[in-house]
Parts: structure tokens; C-alpha cells; sequence
């Protein structure tokens, strides 16, 4: 029987690829918040550079994964008429923003690379991204988004 | 999609305002109290390198008076002159060890900054070059001490060479006349070198009486971004006794000093340093100083005396409230890397007991900096006046660079020797026909 849950248009051998990439850039960034709230205690720079890298790979892979979770959004309008997608989205995106400019500050040198601006980055993402993942989380589990089949 | 529009212009305009103020007059920033502006720190790291395009048969330009020749060409990456007793000319071609990468800032860093640099893979040696026609064209060549370790600074005392690798002082026993040695240096004393090597050119010189050397060692970092631990013993000038290779901090606080020389009347100790990055286009100035014994200069916590350095953690108010002001500001990012005391005889008579200082140029202003040797005016043992220029034309078209400055020196004639590094070429300014 053909699913009638709302459909991935970016998949890998059926699978939606955004669920496998998004977890990368959101493990990141929330290292991300942690190495530079230790960074603000210690001033060790050990832990800006571990942020600084962290930002890094967090914004390469989450580059694939927008693209792949722009795809789904626009590949199928039962997605879009869910508000959960609208918060995911547009959540995302600004978290996206703040971590690029949050990238920015971090190649600063030394202290002002994290306190004040790259620590109240880091905190306002992860703050983002726990409404968005719980969004996204609904949007699998409450509307079946990008679930194949469901057994009768 | 309008969401992701805006979005895009928001970032864009976040980039453009990355770029930072427009830099102003660099001669407003030239003397004892140069004008500093108020501190910007960027969101794009600031670089703007010259584009390297070569000499191809020019010629730098000099002040009227002079006259100018490639005394060498055809170098690796040659960046400071000793001349010997006899008049033979050193010629140090060099190289720093590779930066490691401790963030991904410098992966972009590392590949823009080599643009700026030749592309002739540096010598790791001296060379000799022998005038003995004094015509400023060399008739020997040979090469003085090859396999060294990030050679720079160089300085004879009686018979005894002194070579300062990044990472040691070396004795080398040389006699008059010599074109090579072959002997095994003997280590005087170590020096911060690796595993990171931030600045790694290793200024010399030996005070009057011979008893003592003076090292420079610069700073492990643009502001201490590889942590304190990298810094101890760095961004000083470091006194070593001669005879037992003992040494300590003569000065400290001194980001990245260069060209140490004795001024010939004073016997004061004077040093071109380079003063810190990313926090403008017009900061922090460049300066040329006479080194007091015991003197705190600010790094990294302040600049300029006591103007605090947001960057650097935990402060240390006690080291600021001891930090002196320099005695002579060359303007930011100019990058001084030479400096010579002019005692010869052939150039005019204006230029006698005054300071050439070789300005290799900036990387991080749009509009560029430096790229020049410049003459300083002194009187009874301070600069008196204003710098003048007196070798220009290393630009091009305003950003490409043909050469770049570095070491100078004085040679046995009285010409004034210029290390290009860029243009791999050593030029010799002498009087005007």
C-alpha cells in the first residue's frame, strides 16, 4: 500500500537525507555553546579553537543539510501546511545566520573571539535549536513526515 | 523565500560592515605621539596582500642625491646584510619553519599570506659577496654557511661569528678573508623556536665592547591566541653574556623586535618593532625605539603605554602600570624589519648619524603601508624631524608589489644595502654621479 504520510523529496535510496545530516550541525553547535562557556571560565584557548572548528564543521555540513531540507519543504505541500515545518524552517534558518556570524567573531584573536559575542551566539543558537529539533522531532513522529509506510 | 532574500542581504551587510573603517593618513600617525584612533575589531579577519609581479628590469626609485644598483639578484629569499671588516657582504637567505594550523582561520591565512611571499622556496644559508674593485658589483660569490636553521641576524666579534637561527645562537670561529666555513657552530645559548615559531626571525647584535649579544625574540602570537605557554621568554630582547651563553630578558613587552642596533654616539640600544594586528587599519603603530634595560613596552596586555588590549585574559594591571610608551612612531603595519645607523661616507652629509629603517609592508590595511626604506633624522641620540622616503617604487599600480624590504646595512664604500626578499635581489644605494 502506497504511503500517504507527507513525502522526502531529497532521499537516499528512499531515505530523507536531511534526518541523517541535520543531527551533525546540531551536535556542533551545542559543543559549540558548551567549549566556549568552558573557554569564558578558563581562558584556555584549547577550547576556542575546539569552538572554532566546531562552527566550522557544524556550517559545512549543514549547508547539505538546508539544501536537503529546502527540498522537502518545497517538494510537497502537506509539509508546508504544517506549522511545525514553518517553526523548523524558519528557526533553523536564523540559528544558520547566527552561526555563520558567530564563525566570523571566532577567528578573532585570543578572549574577544568568544566573551561577549561569540558565548551570546553560542547560547542564543542553542536556544533556537531546541524549539526547531522539537519541531522537527513532531514533524516525524506526530505527522509521519518522510515516513515510508505505516504498518496496517 | 523572501525570508531567505533578507536573510542573504542581512549577511552581506554584516560582511561589508566585516571590512572596517577607512584608513586614514598614515603621516598622522609619524613621531612621538602618533594618533590612535579607537579600536575596531573585525568579523572577516582583515588581509590585503600585494600581489607579487617582480622587478622584470626595473629598478626601485631613490631620493635625488642617489643613485641605485642590484647589487645581487637572482637570491632565495634573502632578508638581512652583515657586512664583515674586510667589506665582504653576507647575504642571509632565509625562511620560517611551516605554521601549524591550530584553527581553520589559519588554513586561509597560511594561503593567503604566501601569495604575498616569493615563490622561490627560501635558502636555509649565508652567502658571500666580495667587491674587491668597489664598483657595487661583486666579482666572488660563494657560499659562507649553507644548512642552517631559520637563519637572521648576524654579528661578528673579534673572530668569533655569531649566527642567530630561529632557535639558537651559534658560534662560528672565522678569520679574516674567509669565504666558507665548514666547522660545526658551537650553540651559545637556545632561543624559543618551535614546535610553534610564530615570528621566527632572530634579530643580533653585540654591545660595543663585545662582551654582550642582544637577541630579539618576537612574540609566539598576533595577540596570544596560542595561550601564555607559548610566550614564555618571547617578545623580548634578550641579553646573553658572551662568555657563558647566560642570558636574561633585557626588555620585554617588544611584540616582534627587529634590526637591533648600537646608535654610534649614545651607545644606546635601538630596535624597529612590530606592533599588533586586527584591531584596524590604523592600529596599533608600528615604532622605532631606544630599548631601556629593564623596560616593560605593553605586550601583550596594552599598547602605546597603558591602552589596554581587549583580547588578551586574565590582565595583568600590575605589568601595565609599568608599560612605557616608544620613543618614535612609524605608522601601522608598516612592518619595520631594518634598521641601520648611517655612519659611512659616500651618501650626501644630510644622511650622516641618522636612521634608515627598511619598511617590508603591510598585509592588513586596503590601502597598503610601508613597502619602503625611509630615513629618520637624529640629533644628540634621538630622531629630530620627520622620516623621508629615500627608496620607494617596491609597488606598483598601487597593490602589486615587485619587492619588499627587509634587512639593510652599511657597506665598506658607504652605500646603503637593502635585502628584497619579494624580488629575491639585493640593491645598493650610493651618491649620484
Amino acid at each position: 500500500m502506497p504511503s500517504t504520510n507527507p513525502r522526502s523529496t531529497a532521499t537516499l535510496r528512499s531515505l530523507p537525507v536531511h534526518a541523517l545530516l541535520v543531527p551533525i550541525p546540531l551536535v556542533c553547535f551545542a559543543l559549540t555553546f558548551l567549549t566556549d562557556l568552558t573557554y569564558s571560565f578558563t581562558a584556555a584557548m584549547l577550547w576556542a579553537d575546539m569552538s572554532a572548528w566546531l562552527l566550522s564543521i557544524g556550517l559545512i555540513v549543514a549547508v547539505f543539510a538546508v539544501l536537503a531540507g529546502l527540498a522537502d519543504f518545497l517538494g510537497d505541500a502537506s509539509i508546508r501546511r504544517l506549522r511545525a515545518a514553518w517553526i523548523h524552517l524558519l528557526g533553523n534558518f536564523a540559528a544558520l545566520v547566527l552561526a555563520i556570524l558567530n564563525a566570523l567573531i571566532h577567528t578573532r584573536d585570543a578572549y574577544t573571539s568568544v566573551v561577549p559575542g561569540g558565548l551570546t551566539l553560542s547560547t542564543l543558537v542553542v536556544v533556537i535549536l531546541a524549539v526547531t529539533a522539537w519541531n522537527g522531532w513532531m514533524m516525524v513522529h506526530r505527522h509521519a513526515v518522510g515516513i515510508l509506510e505505516i504498518r496496517s | 523565500m523572501k525570508c531567505v532574500l533578507s536573510g542573504m542581504g542581512l549577511i552581506i551587510l554584516l560582511l561589508l560592515a566585516a571590512c572596517g573603517p577607512r584608513p586614514i593618513d598614515p603621516r598622522l600617525q609619524l613621531g612621538r605621539h602618533p594618533y590612535l584612533p579607537p579600536l575596531h575589531q573585525y568579523l572577516l579577519p582583515p588581509m590585503h596582500v600585494a600581489k607579487v609581479v617582480g622587478w622584470n628590469g626595473a629598478v626601485p626609485t631613490v631620493a635625488p642625491g642617489l643613485k641605485i644598483q642590484a647589487f645581487a639578484s637572482g637570491l632565495a629569499n634573502p632578508r638581512s646584510l652583515y657586512v664583515l671588516p674586510n667589506g665582504d657582504v653576507l647575504v642571509v637567505e632565509t625562511g620560517g619553519p611551516a605554521a601549524p594550523v591550530s584553527r581553520p582561520k589559519e588554513l586561509v591565512m597560511n594561503w593567503v599570506e604566501k601569495m604575498a611571499h616569493s615563490r622561490t622556496k627560501p635558502g636555509q644559508r649565508i652567502l658571500l659577496f666580495r667587491d674587491t674593485k668597489a664598483d657595487g658589483v661583486p666579482d666572488l660569490k660563494t657560499v659562507f654557511l649553507d644548512h642552517l636553521h631559520s637563519p637572521f641576524g648576524v654579528v661578528l666579534v673579534g673572530n668569533d661569528l655569531y649566527v642567530a637561527d630561529t632557535d639558537a645562537v651559534v658560534r662560528f670561529p672565522y678569520t679574516p678573508g674567509q669565504t666558507q666555513i665548514t666547522t660545526a657552530g658551537t650553540t651559545l645559548c637556545e632561543l624559543p623556536g618551535g614546535p610553534i615559531d610564530h615570528h621566527w626571525t632572530k634579530s643580533l647584535t653585540a654591545s660595543p665592547d663585545g662582551t654582550k649579544l642582544y637577541a630579539g625574540v618576537g612574540s609566539n602570537s598576533n595577540i596570544t591566541e596560542n595561550g601564555m605557554q607559548a610566550e614564555i621568554g618571547r617578545a623580548s630582547i634578550w641579553e646573553i653574556d658572551r662568555a657563558t651563553g647566560a642570558h636574561r630578558e633585557y626588555a620585554t613587552g617588544l611584540r616582534n623586535p627587529n634590526g637591533l642596533q648600537f646608535e654610534p654616539q649614545t651607545h644606546i640600544l635601538w630596535a624597529v618593532i612590530n606592533e599588533r594586528d586586527e584591531l584596524g587599519p590604523d592600529l596599533v603603530p608600528d615604532y622605532l625605539t631606544s630599548i631601556k634595560d629593564g623596560a616593560f613596552y605593553g605586550w601583550p596586555y596594552s599598547y602605546y603605554g597603558q591602552h589596554l588590549d581587549p583580547r588578551v585574559k586574565p590582565q595583568r594591571p600590575d605589568l601595565v602600570a609599568k608599560a612605557i610608551a616608544p620613543d618614535y612612531a612609524l605608522s601601522s603595519h608598516v612592518a619595520p624589519l631594518g634598521l641601520v645607523f648611517y655612519g659611512g661616507a659616500n651618501l650626501p652629509v644630510r644622511y650622516r648619524g641618522g636612521a634608515f629603517v627598511g619598511e617590508h609592508g603591510s598585509w592588513d590595511r586596503s590601502i597598503l603601508n610601508g613597502y619602503k626604506v625611509i630615513f629618520l633624522p637624529f640629533e644628540n641620540g634621538q630622531p629630530a624631524g620627520l622620516p623621508e622616503d629615500v627608496v620607494t617604487g617596491f609597488l606598483v599600480d598601487g597593490d602589486k608589489a615587485r619587492g619588499r624590504p627587509v634587512g639593510l646595512a652599511v657597506d665598506a664604500a658607504g652605500a646603503l644595502l637593502i635585502a628584497d626578499d619579494t624580488g629575491n635581489s639585493v640593491w645598493r644605494v650610493s651618491a649620484a654621479d
